[in-house]
């Protein structure tokens, strides 16, 4: 088995404001191998960047607190660490990427130096290594002319390759594990496309592994080994890409994969589509909180929260429907495209 | 032209003076026409004129040439009353739910607006009533009228700008990225809304957007803009089933599926580098310098949007030198 990176437990994690408590997170529960891509996969306000803004402690607390859970890092407990003892972790040992890449990088700062900030602060290098560490990273990121591009502003910069020069920022202190929140939805699909190839490539390069947080499946099909679905605070379903695509266990899983049309058939006029919207995080339901936008909702999904059934594979889902005495439901298993193709090839031959 | 034809966009150019004698040509000669009832997908890059169409035809630009044929009518020779008319029959639902409803005004007032500009009622109570009628329509309720756009989620904010679009009973409707601010659950749901709307008025819809798995899904035909030009229009099938201009086909290729195994079997992208800027183009083809199978025409001249069958339109020298070849 591949070594543990990251352990988080049964994590509760709440804001205070004005208007009550905002439970953001309850009770989520994850593990990251050495060298895997896990994707935390969620609409917006589901506690996605929450979760790992909060491992990294970048969650301002107050209002924020972490009321509950254990985070582990490499088997040491980090979950009570000062700001201080993070810090030196940040960049070091964990570090992320931003959604924004027009906002995250600073406007004033030339972007060489930028990247130089980071090893500067870690390492006890000179100033002259520093740079020429910086240069290597914006060659391995793919930025043309390193020279130049080293004493250039962010502003010069498009989204795409801005979006690289946070990935070099993220990685040039070679970090165990890599938080991406949305990398690439600010992006236009081929400039997505070079992005995850290279998060993909550097990925292998650098030994890392990679939590990747987003709400586009497609996305997640092309670059993670396990998902993570998350809704209103809680992980749902868990478990490997091809299990969670193709045999899918909760029904808000069933939802968000009926929700994208996919390209190649022109599908059925309707999208299914989830009706309803995500529920409100200060005053969470007491059963199950996609209880009231479920097709299959019973009786007991409003008064009870679903234990979390395991399966094989490590896939786990939360759901009442898994359990022996519920009815059963039409079967959700998903075909890939590939083998629908195999077998209308095969159906051709014969 | 024929009369089931609603729009008709003939050379289109629209170029923005930026900076000393440099001219950003958002739009540069682009030519189409949708039918009544129709969708037309448009998809292309941030920075390719997606939007900037859409605006030029509602006439919220004007135009430095070509022109803009709603119902035969053309849009930009039209003044004071006689444009007022058209844009009655001419509505936008735009991209941000958040930043396109004034948050000072209730849901009446933004809805109602467009009734009281084109007097569409004579008592207060029809008003009112019609209000009531376009909320259920688009799934608000009636008691919703009251209240203030921060009091809605997203999805509900984009039904309110869908609400206002249909308040005047447009015929026409653009919607600009009106889905890609929403979440996938509830793109979906728009999705189906705007759908269900079509099919009730037959609508004719101009669908601008990126994602291109949901214009597939809504348009009947496909148009895909690169820096300012249209590469490739057609039948959505056609052009998803069977793309000819290497740009369509290297934007098809990058946009992943929701498909784990299909997604590791595809090889990595095609297409390299960025949309260059749109301003002072070089001539020649406008992919030039992203293309990989450019040949040497390709920097010196520009390819015509040429048909190679009824409805499927294409601009690019290598296709045409290899259809003229066969």
């Amino acid at each position: 088995m591949s070594k543990r990176i990251l352990e988080v437990k049964n994590m509760h994690f709440s804001f205070y404001t004005y208007a009550g408590e905002v439970h953001a997170v309850n009770g989520v529960s994850f593990h990251v191998d050495q060298g895997e891509t896990l994707a935390i996969v969620g609409e917006s306000g589901c506690g996605k960047s929450v979760t790992v803004q909060s491992i990294m402690k970048l969650t301002p607390t107050p209002p924020g607190k972490l009321k509950q859970g254990k985070i582990e890092y490499m088997g040491e407990d980090i979950t009570h660490y000062t700001q201080k003892e993070i810090s030196s972790m940040r960049g070091k040992e964990m570090s992320m990427i931003f959604q924004d890449p027009m906002t995250s990088l600073n406007p004033t700062m030339r972007i060489g130096h930028q990247i130089a900030e980071g090893i500067l602060s870690h390492e006890n290098i000179s100033k002259e290594k520093a740079k020429q560490k910086a240069i290597e990273m914006l060659i391995k990121v793919g930025l043309p002319n390193p020279e130049k591009n080293f004493m250039s502003y962010p502003h010069q910069f498009s989204g795409g390759m801005r979006q690289r020069v946070m990935i070099a920022i993220a990685l040039v202190c070679n970090p165990k594990i890599l938080f991406a929140d949305e990398p690439t939805t600010a992006l236009d699909v081929t400039v997505q496309a070079q992005i995850l190839e290279l998060m993909n490539t550097l990925k292998r390069e650098f030994k890392a592994s990679v939590v990747l947080i987003t709400h586009d499946l497609g996305v997640v099909a092309k670059t993670a080994q396990r998902i993570a679905v998350m809704y209103a605070g809680k992980i749902i379903e868990t478990g490997t890409a091809r299990d969670v695509f193709y045999d899918p266990k909760h029904p808000y899983t069933w939802g968000l994969l009926d929700s994208v049309p996919s390209t190649g058939v022109q599908s059925t006029k309707t999208l299914l589509s989830i009706e309803g919207s995500p529920p409100d995080l200060f005053d969470l339901p007491k059963g199950c909180s996609f209880a009231a936008r479920c097709k299959y909702c019973m009786n007991i999904c409003r008064e009870m929260p679903p234990e979390e059934t395991v399966m094989a594979n490590g896939h786990k889902a939360s759901c009442w429907l898994l359990d022996c005495r519920a009815p059963s439901v039409p079967s959700q298993k998903r075909v890939s495209r590939v083998s629908k193709l195999n077998v209308k090839e095969a159906a051709y031959v014969e | 032209m024929s009369n089931d034809t609603l729009i008709e966009v003939k050379g289109l150019k629209k170029y923005f003076k930026v900076g000393k004698n440099q001219l950003l040509k958002a739009v540069d000669d682009v030519s189409f026409s949708i039918k009544r009832g129709e969708t037309l997908g448009m998809v292309g890059e941030s920075g390719c004129g997606k939007t900037t169409v859409g605006r030029t035809i509602l006439g919220l630009y004007d135009v430095d040439g070509g022109s803009v044929l709603f119902d035969g009518v053309e849009v930009h020779a039209q003044k004071g009353k006689e444009y007022k008319a058209l844009t009655k029959q001419m509505q936008m639902i735009f991209q941000d739910p958040y930043a396109s409803l004034n948050p000072r005004k209730t849901v009446s007032a933004i809805v109602g607006e467009g009734l009281d500009i084109h007097k569409m009622y004579k008592t207060k109570a029809e008003r009112m009533e019609k209000i009531y009628n376009l909320l259920e329509l688009v799934g608000l309720n009636r008691e919703h009228a009251n209240r203030f756009p921060h009091e809605f989620s997203g999805g509900q904010r984009q039904r309110i700008g869908i609400a206002r679009a249909l308040a005047v009973e447009p015929k026409f409707i653009v919607c600009d990225e009106a889905i890609s601010a929403l979440d996938v659950s509830i793109q979906a749901q728009i999705i189906n809304l705007l759908m269900k709307l079509q099919s009730q008025y037959e609508f004719t819809y101009l669908f601008i957007a990126h994602d291109l798995t949901m214009v597939q899904h809504i348009s009947d035909s496909t148009a895909v803009m690169y820096l300012g030009t249209l590469v490739e229009t057609g039948r959505t099938e056609d052009i998803f089933s069977k793309p000819l201009h290497p740009y369509t086909k290297g934007l098809l290729a990058a946009a992943p599926e929701a498909d784990p195994d299909y997604e590791m079997s595809k090889p990595s992208p095609i297409l390299t580098g960025e949309v260059p800027s749109p301003i002072n183009p070089k001539p020649g083809c406008r992919f030039f310098g992203r293309c990989n199978v450019a040949i040497e025409i390709c920097s010196k001249e520009r390819p015509a949007l040429v048909p190679v069958d009824e409805h499927h339109l294409v601009a690019c020298h290598v296709v045409n030198t290899l259809k003229s070849e066969v």
